[in-house]
């Protein structure tokens, strides 16, 4: 019976396996490997790719820049997921709630899913450009700004938040929340109606609610939901680079774009892959919280 | 002179194709045989001008060229925004054309070395014997590197000053600049404020994209310097040249105002700046927007127009110019063909076609004599521009690193912080020569 | 004490009906809610709205300071533009192909690894479930060249399979973890052993009772990994970019010029909204299995 077991269980998860091996697994070491060598492209050729130690990591951590864009990560990463989440929950609510027209509603808010992000950038950057912006007329129209908000160009800064900073951050929001309603929809579904009654007869407010019933009936969901959200806003890359390429002075720079810059505009692989194993870290951090919870949840 | 070495060319090719048929089955000697032993080469081109004129001109040349020579020319259109990655594939052993339209030879030859991507073709070059003579020498900088030849420049960008007529009429200037002093003047009466200070247009824009290593080179250059000693080793931005250059340009921004501080970030959009108003002087436009003005925005017609570029300090009016070339790969699947096709591409005629269609400018200079490039009065200062021509390609693979547009690139550094930033020039310059020279060292393989 | 709104399945009332039987705070909160709701589709709508509307304006109005909020006389000329520019339709089936088909393997691979990595402890599941989680921790621009000469040595580069692969590889590992999560939350383990008892194998068990509960769960999956394939610019334009065989995303980065300026930016507004109708066209159809009617049945604690 139990070898029975087994091996159904590895035959299930083998397929997964093989491709996570292929196309996750060995890119990933190689990521790492180039992060411990010489990989620079002018050079590969003459000189190969000698084993460097810790000199890349040495490297990055050196360039003040970095040090700003980890900075800058970590911020955007923590407000784009509060935002994403608060949005989120609320929204799936509401497509979660029982009234007509509730299909049109769900297609509404998950239109920017449809949307790719390299579109989405070029839209928002022209909704978002100084001179042309609409936004800026309406505000204008409306009385409520005199001069033109600069949206993705303001280098004026408050600690480490900054006008360009809070509109990558909306536009990083507007395209990944359906994702998240979505989630937390489907997650929704499965919370059984019977709690809602009984809370109900003891005459539970709608805040109420959602705080008693509904959160800790979301929870394992919103662990994975967190993490994933987490891990993709750290290695968050098209966004950034499209509207800003980490401008105006370094201000919206985060570390996927770091690394692109060190890999495509500089040709240093090597460097580019150590910016990417520290985000490998940060994110390793995230999830070894995720894991434990998890592998102590499975009974 | 050129017809004779064309037609050695053919006779070489058929030639081939009969011991060709004689190593396979006489039997097979038929029309149809023929068909099948046609040799077929791919060709990469990034599109310029009118997208679908484009695509329609290459259908002619490769069937005319499949007349002519019996050689089956598959053309592959890359569009620009997959180019750059895709060209750093290649020199990476990624999957190559036999030959294409490039650019940017010293950066992708330096990281092929020798093993992928550009293929020198010096032995080859006898076939173009009177090339001194036709074409720009600054296109054929674009083609040389370390005295190897790689193929034929088919394209000029060249970037003259644009300025809008109607905004320096109102403002009673009876000519567009003429050096950087004037520049300034007409700047400050060009800039228009609204009421609460918002600038609605700006007098001057230095160029016409959000590039500061691009925007930079060509006012160093009028102001007398140059980037690098000739070998590509020894980097050469220190100097009085360079100070005066920032210095033009950070006032600009930051003392008289008449140049938008935004010129840099990904969001500045300066055509449309231009086209709707916001911009008066462009004092290094870009090569496509005249033709692209004449095919898409015939309402800006007559209130613009093109002069050669304002002198610098020195009297100097170099003009950016960078040339897109043809070329073979290495890997190629035949090297004779390949170089047929491009010598058919060559000819003046079919130059002048695919000028007409591209709209860019041609760096031989028949072309841009021709009746194509006299009809337009801004086609005759672009042809003059040429002259003036400077090129952007510096002799270092290591180049396009340094000159990138993105932070963290030495010259992308050294213009942000001064002119936009308004940080001292002296102690900028003096970083950046020193990290322009690691760069170089870094390339030279030291 | 107070009345509460019971949601009948029966008749369905408005949104704004709803409010009116509910006590006071519930009031304040529902009005909140729903400014707040306003409020985040006008976010939500803009941009779609903006590109909708500049699909079918002149360019020259396009382009007119204050812009124009509604077009003056609509056209729908950029839409043939952008159909002689690229072969538009050619291109979205082509998406079309790749994602469904990306979509629907990785979905199915990843429901079984899932299921059993939720609810079985075998020796390596641990080692398993992290080495599919790691696979995520690093940014994709860092895989781009180790990927890419794989599918190279493959000989699978401008083949739609390569990019089919690939795009499985790169949504399975987020799959999987969704899908655990989901089969952890929503099918209890009483389920299957319920079943077991009565005779069944792990497989129809699985097949039988878990697939049909997790439904919602496996339709959310769907969606994001046909999506993760329909939106994805950067693989597709590495590893398919030539001929006819392109992407409508890669298509659409046929309007740019050197320099990043776009050509004909109604036509390019066009051939964007064509890209995200077969999009939602999939999600209309997908999302009716979001709605809980099956789960809401069969797991009553």
């Amino acid at each position: 019976m139990t070898r029975q077991k087994y091996l159904f269980c590895y035959l299930m998860v083998a397929p997964a396996m093989l491709i996570t091996a292929a196309l996750g697994i060995y890119p990933m070491l190689f990521s790492l490997w180039m992060s411990f060598v010489e990989y620079d492209l002018l050079r590969i050729n003459e000189f190969g790719t000698p084993f460097v130690g810790l000199d890349n990591y040495v490297a990055v951590f050196s360039d003040p820049r970095f040090v700003q864009t980890l900075v800058n990560t970590i911020i955007f990463t923590v407000l784009a997921v509060a935002a994403t989440l608060g949005f989120g929950l609320l929204l799936s609510q509401i497509l979660n709630a029982n009234y007509r027209g509730r299909t049109a509603m769900r297609m509404l808010v998950c239109v920017p899913w449809f949307v790719p992000p390299a579109v989405a950038s070029a839209i928002w950057m022209w909704l978002l450009n100084t001179d042309r912006s609409p936004i800026n007329f309406l505000l204008q129209d409306l009385g409520l700004i005199s001069s033109n908000v600069r949206w993705l160009t303001d280098s004026a800064t408050w600690g480490p938040f900054s006008i360009p900073m809070m509109s990558i951050v909306a536009v990083r929001v507007w395209n990944g929340l359906p994702f998240a309603v979505i989630f937390l929809l489907a997650a929704l579904q499965s919370i059984p109606r019977s709690l809602y009654e009984a809370a109900e007869v003891d005459g539970a407010s709608l805040i109420q609610k959602f705080w008693y019933v509904t959160l800790p009936m979301l929870r394992p969901v919103l662990a994975i939901l967190i993490t994933l959200l987490v891990i993709g806003g750290l290695g968050s890359f098209e966004i950034n680079y499209i509207m800003t390429g980490g401008g105006p002075q370094n201000l919206t720079n985060i570390m996927a774009v770091y690394s692109y810059q060190q890999a495509f505009s500089f040709y240093r692989f090597d460097l580019a892959s150590a910016a990417s194993g520290v985000i490998f870290i940060m994110t390793g951090f995230v999830s070894i919280f995720y894991l434990r919870s998890q592998l102590k949840g499975v009974a | 002179m050129t017809k004779r070495l064309y037609r050695a060319g053919t006779d070489r090719k058929v030639l081939r194709r009969h011991t060709a048929m004689l190593a396979l089955a006489t039997a097979l000697g038929t029309t149809t045989a023929l068909g099948a032993f046609a040799q077929d080469i791919t060709f990469w081109t990034q599109p310029q001008g009118d997208l679908l004129a484009y695509q329609d001109l290459f259908d002619e040349l490769t069937s005319e060229f499949r007349e002519e020579s019996g050689i089956n020319v598959s053309v592959e259109v890359i569009n620009w925004s997959v180019a750059f990655n895709t060209w750093l594939t290649v020199a990476q052993g990624g999957a190559a054309p036999d030959c294409a339209d490039m650019y940017w030879l010293h950066s992708f030859s330096g990281i092929g070395a020798g093993r992928y991507g550009p293929m020198p073709i010096t032995e080859y070059r006898d076939r173009w014997p009177t090339l001194e003579d036709d074409f720009y020498e600054g296109a054929l900088v674009d083609v040389h590197r370390n005295g190897e030849f790689y193929g034929i420049p088919w394209r000029v960008d060249i970037r003259p000053m644009m300025y809008r007529t109607d905004f320096l009429e109102e403002a009673g200037i009876a000519a567009p600049p003429d050096n950087w002093d004037e520049i300034v003047e007409q700047g400050l009466a060009l800039t228009e404020r609204d009421d609460n200070g918002n600038v609605t247009r700006w007098g001057f824009a230095l160029g016409a994209n959000n590039n500061p290593a691009q925007t930079l080179m060509p006012y160093y250059w009028q102001a007398g310097g140059a980037m690098m000693s000739e070998d590509g080793r020894t980097a050469t931005i220190d100097n009085e040249a360079m100070r005066t250059a920032l210095k033009f340009m950070q006032d600009l921004v930051h003392v008289h105002q008449v140049t938008s501080p935004e010129i840099f970030e990904k969001s500045a959009d300066p055509l449309a700046d231009f086209t709707s108003g916001n911009i008066a002087i462009v004092g290094s436009t870009n090569n496509s927007w005249p033709s692209q003005f004449d095919r898409d925005y015939p309402e800006l017609e007559g209130t613009w127009a093109l002069e050669i570029n304002p002198a610098g300090p020195t009297g100097n009016r170099d003009s950016f110019s960078g040339a897109g070339y043809w070329g073979v790969l290495y890997g190629s699947s035949d090297v004779d063909a390949c170089i047929d096709w491009i010598q058919f591409l060559s000819e003046p005629e079919n130059m002048e076609r695919i000028s007409e269609v591209s709209g860019a400018a041609s760096p031989r200079r028949s072309v841009m004599t021709s009746e194509l490039w006299t009809q337009r009065p801004w086609q005759a200062v672009m042809a003059e521009t040429l002259n003036y021509g400077h090129t952007s390609q510096h002799p270092s693979a290591v180049w396009n690193a340094i000159a990138s547009p993105e932070p963290g690139a030495v010259l992308y550094d050294l213009v942000y912080n001064t002119v936009i930033g308004g940080g001292d020039i002296d102690s900028a310059v003096t970083e950046a020569q020193a990290r322009m020279q690691a760069e170089l060292d870094r390339a030279s393989g030291s | 004490m107070m009345t509460i709104a019971v949601p009948n399945t029966a008749t369905r009332p408005k949104l704004w009906q709803r409010l009116s039987f509910a006590n006071k705070t519930d009031l304040v909160t529902r009005i909140l809610i729903i400014a707040i709701t306003v409020a985040l589709l006008f976010y939500i709508l803009l941009p779609v709205y903006w590109m909708l509307k500049s699909s079918f304006q002149p360019n020259q109005e396009i382009r007119v300071l204050p812009p124009i909020w509604f077009p003056s006389e609509a056209t729908a000329q950029p839409y043939t533009n952008a159909n002689r520019l690229i072969p538009m339709w050619r291109y979205v089936l082509n998406s079309l192909f790749v994602s469904v088909t990306a979509a629907a393997i990785s979905t199915v691979i990843a429901c079984s690894a899932s299921y059993v990595l939720a609810r079985f402890r075998f020796p390596g599941a641990t080692i398993i479930l992290g080495l599919i989680l790691l696979t995520n921790l690093i940014p994709a621009i860092t895989r781009v060249f180790p990927i890419y000469f794989f599918i190279q040595d493959l000989g699978l580069l401008n083949s739609y399979a390569g990019l089919i692969l690939a795009y499985v590889g790169f949504s399975l590992p987020f799959a999987v973890l969704m899908l655990r999560g989901y089969f952890i939350s929503a099918a209890p383990p009483e389920l299957e052993e319920a079943a077991l008892i009565d005779g069944c194998s792990h497989f129809e068990a699985f097949w039988r009772v878990i697939l049909p509960v997790c439904l919602p769960g496996i339709a959310a999956v769907a969606i994001f990994t046909f999506l993760n394939a329909w939106n994805d610019f950067l693989w597709a334009s590495l590893l398919l970019n030539q001929g006819e065989m392109k992407t409508i995303q890669v298509g659409i980065g046929d309007f740019a010029q050197e320099g990043g300026g776009v050509q004909y930016v109604n036509a390019f507004m066009a051939a964007c909204v064509v890209a995200t109708i077969p999009a939602l066209v999939v999600f209309v159809f997908v999302q009716r299995w979001l709605v809980g009617g099956l789960t809401a049945g069969s797991v009553k604690t």
